[in-house]
């Protein structure tokens, strides 16, 4: 193999190199990924390096994430819009009248479940509230809000609320050590809404729950059970 | 997805944005709630905690509220959005870097993990990653844990084909030597160097 033909393989191999993490993913156009299958036949560096990026491809999918529900921060953009209009009314003074879309239905749940979200934050308010107080032997409390101002969904069992500073980390693995997930939230109070994972009554969560510092509030929303019953 | 429904989801994104353009609030909403969850995930990835994930997210829409009247559509809306909040991102993440000094290590705090297992490959993996530049580190995202390809990330990161190459090299390099039995021996147990 003369000079020239070993330059232009060297330069072949690395321009299949740079394509790998695209043939990785997927995304790389038909002829590229052909020309890439074609080198890799020949190339034990490059399949060496095709077996790494598959690793780290994989391993950078493989991590559970915690999903968020939107609504509570689609509020606070919609508030910081709202601030900007009334800041400068002029601008604001010719809104668009715009076609609803397609998930304009969508929406207007939203808006709904917004009203909702608003319920919950007060209710979660005077919970809180009748919680400080109950060991006074205070009233009946209004707390009932919590489970009735919005609509509970039918595998709720507990509501809780956890500290700011909580990583995705952390909150993953109190609810894996709780046996809950999340199925919605948070809402502007940063209420989440959690359900059983596992046949664990709900009070042995409950108790989990309120002995990690990381939880601010947590209650059964289930039927029967008094707001703030001890577990 | 098949290649119609993505022309269609691109097509009903243009409507969106062209509605935004025109003021129609409803249409961001549609826009925020159509790339919420893609950009929470992506976003969460750099940094923990929601707030800033839900930052990065409101002011990139802001952006885009503010912006729209000036996109030409001669790119994807979703690559224009991306962008954005790339931008955001990017700058987040500078300035969370200029205040924690050790940098977002801290948000990963050790943990005692099996040895032979693939937590641990993953453990290494979140170590290495976190010692990327900002840009090396923000191209393999977008790349693997986003799918994009090479010239969608050429167009999101406003940046040549090349750059985008060379940020996607040196990463590799870095996580090699960051991860050097992750290959060929991935149920060996690499001993930690700090």
């Amino acid at each position: 193999m003369n000079s020239t033909n070993h330059g232009a393989a060297a330069g072949e191999h690395r321009a299949i190199s740079a394509l790998i993490p695209w043939y990785v993913n997927g995304s790389i156009g038909e002829q590229e990924r052909q020309r890439v299958d074609a080198h890799l036949l020949g190339c034990a560096q490059c399949r060496d390096e095709l077996a790494l990026e598959r690793r780290v491809y994989q391993g950078m999918n493989a991590e559970t994430t915690v999903e968020y529900m939107p609504a509570a921060s689609l509020k606070r953009l919609q508030a910081r819009l709202d601030g900007i209009e009334s800041a400068a009314p002029a601008a604001a003074a010719a809104p668009g009248s715009g076609k609803p879309g397609r998930r304009s239905l969508q929406w207007q749940g939203l808006m709904a479940a917004s009203v909702a979200v608003m319920a919950v934050a007060l209710s979660v308010l005077a919970a809180d509230r009748w919680m400080h107080f109950h060991g006074a032997g205070s009233a009946q409390p209004e707390y009932h809000t919590v489970t009735n101002a919005a609509a509970r969904a039918p595998d709720e069992v507990i509501r809780a609320v956890f500290s700011p500073a909580v990583t995705l980390v952390e909150l993953q693995a109190i609810l894996d050590e709780a046996g809950l997930r999340i199925i919605s939230g948070p809402t502007e109070a940063g209420v989440y809404s959690l359900a059983a994972t596992s046949r664990r009554p709900v009070n042995a969560s409950l108790a989990l729950l309120r002995a990690n510092a990381r939880v601010r509030f947590a209650e059964s929303t289930q039927p029967g059970m008094r707001p703030g019953d001890s577990p | 997805m098949t290649v119609a429904a993505k022309n269609s989801a691109r097509e009903h994104d243009s409507e969106l944005l062209v509605a935004v353009a025109a003021g129609n609030r409803q249409a961001l909403e549609e826009l925020y709630l159509g790339y919420h969850r893609r950009l929470a995930r992506f976003l969460s990835r750099f940094t923990p905690r929601y707030e800033n994930v839900e930052e990065i997210i409101n002011d990139t829409f802001l952006a885009v509220w503010q912006s729209a009247k000036d996109f030409r559509h001669a790119s994807q809306v979703s690559t224009w959005i991306i962008g954005i909040a790339y931008r955001t991102a990017l700058k987040s993440l500078r300035r969370q870097k200029h205040h924690t000094a050790a940098g977002s290590l801290d948000d990963y705090p050790e943990q005692t993990v099996d040895p032979t297992s693939e937590t641990e490959v993953q453990d290494w993996l979140r170590h290495g990653l976190n010692q990327l530049p900002v840009e090396q580190r923000l191209t393999l995202e977008l790349a693997y844990h986003m799918g994009h390809s090479l010239e969608e990330i050429a167009a999101i990161t406003e940046c040549p084909v090349g750059t985008v190459k060379a940020r996607m090299f040196h990463a590799r390099e870095k996580l090699r030597h960051y991860l050097p039995n992750l290959s060929g021996a991935a149920h060996d147990s690499p001993a930690r160097s700090e």
